[in-house]
């Protein structure tokens, strides 16, 4: 458990969604060279019974589900300037029935919302020229408030955290070789201001990869923070259900393998979970996704 | 091209299968049935009759009507028909119970009055006790739990002690007949207070109709704490 994400499944969402686009990739310090692009399509889920509480505990939730198709995409406008677009095309909020064990009466009835979910678009910026020994970027990403933040009859489904953010990051990395394979490690820090009554974030993380088989197959792992500074609505200062989502922080741990079926289309697939939280699921997300990389 | 076409079909595809259902939670919810005499006569007056009421709660702490038993343990003091009119004769004391016995079960609830020159109904009823966590949200506090001396219903008083979090979305308070359960509770309010000696007025609603004091985040129907009555 907004639990439940808590539970709240817009935030979630944008922030699990760190874990899912490789570095090797797309994101991190390398921006796109002019006129190349990476796209990809991926399906993103989690589904949860349990929830991390505002002690960092867990504690039983009806069980949620959080659905989302995404389309991820970056564009080099110039050789140091990449265009960012990640959105939630479609994003499916349900909670289950909840029945008596006694009776097998319904004492909550499940339900469901459909929407579009929300929409980042960002700037990155190579602040190093391409090549550099130690690449550096910084980018600006909008949040744009697309999605829904109540639905349901007790307003408790959303797919959208209903708050326009901005966030500035820095990302830097190297690549390197271990044996023959080609590996880089890269790592980010950034601050994400939001509006509407949401706490400010701190945000940090660091990823490791590694191409094998002649560079088809590309694995890597990732670490995501996520630290609230904790200055926004709580239930004693507002009557927004929106206090879903904030306050949620997070250390999570990601494992992703993308793997070229063609020269430049290839496939995808990552698990994350959160090793500590607050107030979000307790329970792993998946990606799975298809990716055109026209570097 | 085809490939391609193939993949992004394969990822909407299972989208749409994953994210198709609704299942179902169940709940813990049972609890042994009860019946509870509501009426709280502690004097009867010689040769005047007096109405016993009860309540029976079944194993979901929901409330059921049935017929009831009644008996008085000496009929020499007090009689009691089976609809709960009780009628005094004689000075002394006697206990009134009530039974209710169906398949599976029995149940029962007594209680003593005293047969002298007048009649006395227990007024102002209070009880006290603690609101405590069951989850890993804070929630502690002091009660008392008491009738209104102007008659107009119940008076929940949380003490100065009293803490909860405020960080779930949507904190009610509830009396219910069943701490795991708000299904056939009362619904007192939101959460408005989260620290420090504060009052609810509750209308409507006897002094001995319900058991608990639960506090549920209603979004998510998920259990912060109790306290019993």
């Amino acid at each position: 458990m907004k639990l439940n994400q808590y539970i709240q499944p817009a935030t979630l969402v944008l922030a699990l969604m760190l874990t899912v686009t490789s570095t090797a990739l797309a994101g991190g310090p390398w921006p796109q060279p002019k006129g190349g692009y990476y796209l990809k399509l991926s399906e993103w889920w989690v589904v949860f019974d349990e929830h991390f509480t505002d002690s960092g505990e867990t504690d039983p939730n009806v069980t949620t589900g959080i659905y989302n198709t995404f389309l991820y995409g970056e564009y080099g406008v110039t050789d140091r300037a990449t265009v960012l677009f990640n959105g939630a095309l479609f994003s499916r909020n349900v909670m289950n029935n909840l029945r008596s064990s006694t009776t097998n009466e319904v004492i909550a009835k499940g339900e469901g919302l459909n929407s579009i979910g929300d929409i980042d678009v960002g700037l990155k910026y190579g602040l190093t020229k391409p090549g550099a020994a130690l690449p550096v970027s910084a980018s600006i990403i909008l949040g744009l408030p697309t999605g829904a933040t109540a639905g349901g009859e007790l307003g408790n489904l959303q797919t959208g955290d209903g708050e326009f953010n901005q966030m500035i990051q820095i990302d830097a990395g190297q690549g390197f070789k271990v044996g023959k394979s080609p590996a880089y490690a890269s790592a980010y820090t950034g601050f994400n201001n939001r509006t509407n009554g949401f706490s400010e974030e701190f945000r940090y993380g660091a990823e490791v990869g590694i191409g094998l088989v002649d560079q088809k197959l590309w694995l890597n792992t990732k670490l995501n923070v996520i630290e609230s500074l904790k200055n926004g609505d709580t239930a004693a200062t507002t009557n927004s259900t929106n206090i879903f989502a904030n306050n949620t922080e997070f250390k999570s741990v990601a494992f992703e393998a993308n793997y070229f079926v063609t020269k430049n289309v290839g496939i995808s697939a990552s698990y994350a979970t959160v090793f500590y939280g607050e107030i979000i699921a307790a329970a792993p997300s998946y990606n799975v996704g298809v990716f055109v990389n026209m570097r | 091209m085809k490939k391609i076409t193939q993949l992004v079909l394969m990822t909407l595809l299972l989208g749409a299968t994953l994210s198709s259902c609704i299942g179902d939670d169940f709940l813990d919810d049972f609890r042994e049935p009860e019946i509870r005499i509501t009426t709280m006569l502690d004097t009867l007056e010689i040769n005047t009759s007096f109405q016993m009421e009860q309540l029976y709660f079944n194993n979901v702490g929901a409330e059921e009507m049935i017929q009831a038993t009644w008996r008085s343990s000496d009929e020499t003091i007090a009689t009691i028909d089976n609809d709960g009119l009780v009628t005094a004769h004689e000075k002394g004391e006697t206990t009134i119970s009530v039974h209710y016995e169906s398949d599976d079960f029995m149940v029962s609830d007594s209680t003593s009055i005293i047969v002298d020159g007048f009649t006395a109904v227990e007024e102002f009823a209070s009880t006290s006790g603690e609101v405590k966590t069951t989850s890993s949200y804070k929630l502690r506090g002091d009660f008392t739990f008491s009738e209104k001396t102007d008659g107009s219903g119940i008076e929940l008083s949380l003490a100065e002690n009293y803490c909860t979090s405020d960080r779930l979305p949507g904190l009610y308070i509830y009396l219910s007949n069943n701490r795991n359960s708000i299904a056939n509770a009362f619904e007192i309010g939101e959460v408005k207070i989260f620290e420090g000696a504060h009052t609810y007025d509750i209308e409507g609603v006897n002094f001995n109709e319900y058991s608990f004091i639960v506090y549920f985040c209603k979004p998510f129907n998920v259990k912060v704490g109790d306290g019993e009555l």
